[in-house]
């Protein structure tokens, strides 16, 4: 399920992170010193505000799928930096890095992404 | 500008409004010429890091609403120790943003350092402020009006704002704010009282850069006055502000104990432990 995790080197990548990754609650619900990669298949793409939503279907080693929920940030700022409100579709294979849920619950916050195209959104 | 006299002297002549006082502007009013205004068209983003003085916070680097980071202002005794209480909140993550119920906005000075783009609106008579995350509305009028009388202010999310242009900066002046616990400046846990006084310098410092010098004081919260600077960026020709409606898809509601849930898309929280306060 989770393929690749990595302790990230917390304090260097919050420095140069810049702005708030999250404009509209608390995000100290995110684990931002780990870093999680999923690979899955889109169930949905909620292209809305406050935030966009990714839900992707992640397969485990027993063949059981959880769905993962990946909070991303508005459509405005998203639409400026070249994304489209169907960045991501239903049935696409992609693999996406996520700060994860503190508590181990299936979200998190997205980071990046690799799409079927071999493309990338966000910092992969 | 001859055009312009001559349709003013015309309207007057007529028995039209004169150009120098819109409808909109006081009897009387002397407003600046829409050409001798600076040019702030387009679409800015601000680059202010997450806490309202990026600078100051300790751990140097450390972003606003994760535990143990703050600022530094001059705060009295009384309002260190709310904010105190506040970072223990924020510690525990029991300190809900208060635009997480997608009921109010961010308010000012706080909207001065949001996400997402902003507008700036330059017109002789008033300046508008127009935040796409939120959204918030700003309106700053600079037709010579006072501030609104003791009898006729009441403390809201934006206050009440008069200004001037000194050259090509704007300078303006805030009262009537609500703040603390309706407004905050930053996930920090930092809050200023419903005596703040803000004062703002906004300027271009180069052709795509703004920046504003917001000043506050506020005998409750601060014992000295507290300056921090802001700048924003202007996005290429033709970017755009988008729609945003926060209570579209909140799915980050609050509960009674101040815990930020996430819910999945059947509307149940997906968190492992959800608080209900009973």
């Amino acid at each position: 399920m989770i393929r690749h995790v990595r302790a990230a080197i917390a304090a260097a990548a919050l420095a140069g992170a810049g702005g708030p990754a999250l404009a509209h609650h608390s995000f100290a619900m995110f684990d931002r010193e780990r870093e999680v990669v999923l690979t899955g298949v889109v169930k949905e793409f909620q292209w809305t505000n406050p935030h966009t939503w990714l839900q992707l279907n992640v397969a485990g080693p027993q063949g059981a799928t959880t769905e993962w929920s990946i909070e991303g940030l508005s459509t405005g700022t998203l639409s400026r930096q070249g994304w489209k409100p169907r960045s991501f579709k239903p049935g696409d294979r992609v693999t996406v890095k996520i700060y994860p849920m503190k508590d181990g619950s299936a979200g998190g916050s997205f980071i990046g992404a690799t799409l079927p195209d071999g493309s990338t959104l966000g910092k992969m | 500008m001859r055009a312009l006299l001559l349709a003013a002297a015309a309207a007057a002549l007529l028995g039209g409004p004169a150009l120098a006082a819109p409808a909109s502007a006081p009897p009387g009013a002397k407003l600046p010429a829409f050409a001798d205004l600076p040019d702030w068209s387009g679409v800015w983003i601000g680059d202010n890091g997450s806490g309202w003085d990026a600078p100051g916070i300790t751990p140097k680097g450390g972003i606003a609403g994760l535990p143990d980071v703050r600022e530094h202002p001059p705060l009295t005794p009384e309002w260190e120790k709310k904010y105190q209480a506040n970072i223990a909140r924020v510690a525990v993550d029991r300190y809900p943003d208060p635009v997480s119920t997608c009921g109010t906005p961010s308010g000012f000075p706080r909207l001065m350092s949001i996400p997402d783009g902003y507008e700036f609106v330059v017109r002789p008579e008033q300046v508008w402020i127009l935040t796409e995350n939120g959204p918030n509305v700003m309106r700053i009028y600079t037709d010579g009006r006072p501030h609104l009388g003791p009898d006729d202010i009441w403390a809201t999310y934006m206050g009440d704002s008069v200004g001037h242009w000194e050259g090509q900066t704007l300078v303006f002046d805030t009262i009537g704010l609500n703040g603390d616990p309706h407004t905050i400046l930053d996930r920090t846990g930092l809050t200023y009282s419903d005596k703040a006084h803000v004062s703002t310098r906004l300027r271009l410092v180069d052709k795509d850069t703004l920046q504003a010098q917001i000043t506050i004081e506020d005998p409750v919260m601060l014992t000295r006055p507290w300056t921090v600077t802001k700048r924003y960026r202007r996005q290429p020709p033709g970017a755009r502000i988008y729609d945003y409606v926060c209570s579209e898809n909140n799915r980050n509601p609050i509960t009674a104990t101040g815990q930020t849930l996430t819910l999945g898309t059947d509307g149940k929280p997906i968190d492992r432990t959800v608080e209900t306060g009973r």
